[in-house]
């Protein structure tokens, strides 16, 4: 089978799978992107300095820091709640961002651009492809477009926002943990079909090619 | 179980790890006596049936401790707060300057 990573490699198991359509042919129920062209940095506000860093965020971004485990986002900026006063900002067309963040002098800033691989997700089963992955309801009732969680996906720490009402999401995993996590991936997606738009990161992929 | 995290709602019991009672304080090591205080204070744990409140910890997701309030007998919870929350206060921060963490 073309389509499938093959299992004879030694290794194959620690590659992302490759790029194209994989298990049920036809219209793949999920598509799927790997985003390598994100600045990301985590942002926290220091003991008692909340009011001042979101004051900053705000004249420097036009955004308002989400009080919860939201996303606001402004001006290709996103800033998603993942703790009480602290803060995953991504950003596009922004390759200084953690420098820009660390600039506005109210909070500790971590560059993270190469410690996460993001995957844009959407489809018409994209939501019953993530119900099986995160314990954690995902009905549009209670979970919808701006809402972020923080949990983990078959054991692997992990990010997930929803970004759209199709719906659309975009994940974040560590990067080492990228190439298991497409495994899964295909794993929980196979029975509707996946499209992988970019072969994303790996041993054998390209590294700052802007890609995406 | 699952577990009413204040930030990140109600959430597994396998997100989290579990550190046990949330009573003990931390015995004051100058006062007479602190050497049984603290033996007291790292060793001796009562062992309720019922009302408990311990602290867990949100590995999996927004990494805050929290106070539970666990029943011991049934593990029904009846709340859980961060633990940021209902700690000591800060020391004073210096004229112009920020806490020391
Ligand atoms: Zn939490």
């Amino acid at each position: 089978m073309a389509e499938m990573s093959s299992p004879a490699h030694p290794l194959s198991h620690t590659r992302p799978i490759p790029a194209g359509h994989h298990g049920r042919p036809g219209t793949a129920g999920v598509v799927a992107r790997w985003r390598e062209d994100l600045a990301i940095a985590t942002l926290a506000a220091r003991h008692g300095g909340e009011a001042a860093l979101a004051a900053a965020m705000d004249a420097a971004f036009g955004l308002a820091l989400p009080a919860g485990p939201k996303a606001a986002g402004a001006n290709g900026v996103s800033a998603l709640g993942l703790a009480p006063r602290r803060w995953l900002v991504l950003a596009s067309q922004r390759p200084a961002l953690a420098a820009e963040l660390a600039g506005l002098g109210g909070g500790a800033v971590t560059e993270q651009s190469d410690g996460y691989a993001v995957l844009d997700l959407a489809g018409p089963e994209v939501r019953a492809v993530l119900a099986k992955l995160v314990a954690v309801d995902l009905d549009p009732a209670v979970f919808s477009t701006g809402d972020v969680v923080a949990s983990s996906l078959a054991h692997i720490g992990a990010v997930l926002w929803q970004t759209g009402e199709e719906p659309t999401y975009r994940l974040l995993v560590g990067t080492s943990f990228a190439a298991a996590f497409s495994h899964t991936l295909l794993a929980a997606a196979a029975e509707y079909g996946l499209d992988l738009a970019d072969a994303g990161r790996g041993p054998e992929a390209g590294r700052g090619t802007g890609r995406g | 179980m699952r577990i009413p995290c204040p930030f990140c709602g109600s959430r597994d019991a396998h997100e989290f790890s579990y550190l046990g009672d949330a009573t003990p304080r931390r015995p004051d090591p100058a006062a007479p006596g602190a050497e049984a205080a603290f033996f007291d204070y790292v060793y001796l744990r009562d062992n309720p049936a019922g009302a408990f409140e311990e602290w867990w910890y949100h590995a999996a997701g927004c990494r805050q401790w929290l106070k539970v309030a666990r029943d011991t007998r049934t593990h029904a919870i009846t709340g859980a707060v961060l633990a940021r929350d209902v700690a000591a206060p800060a020391a004073p921060t210096p004229a112009g300057g920020e806490t020391a963490r």
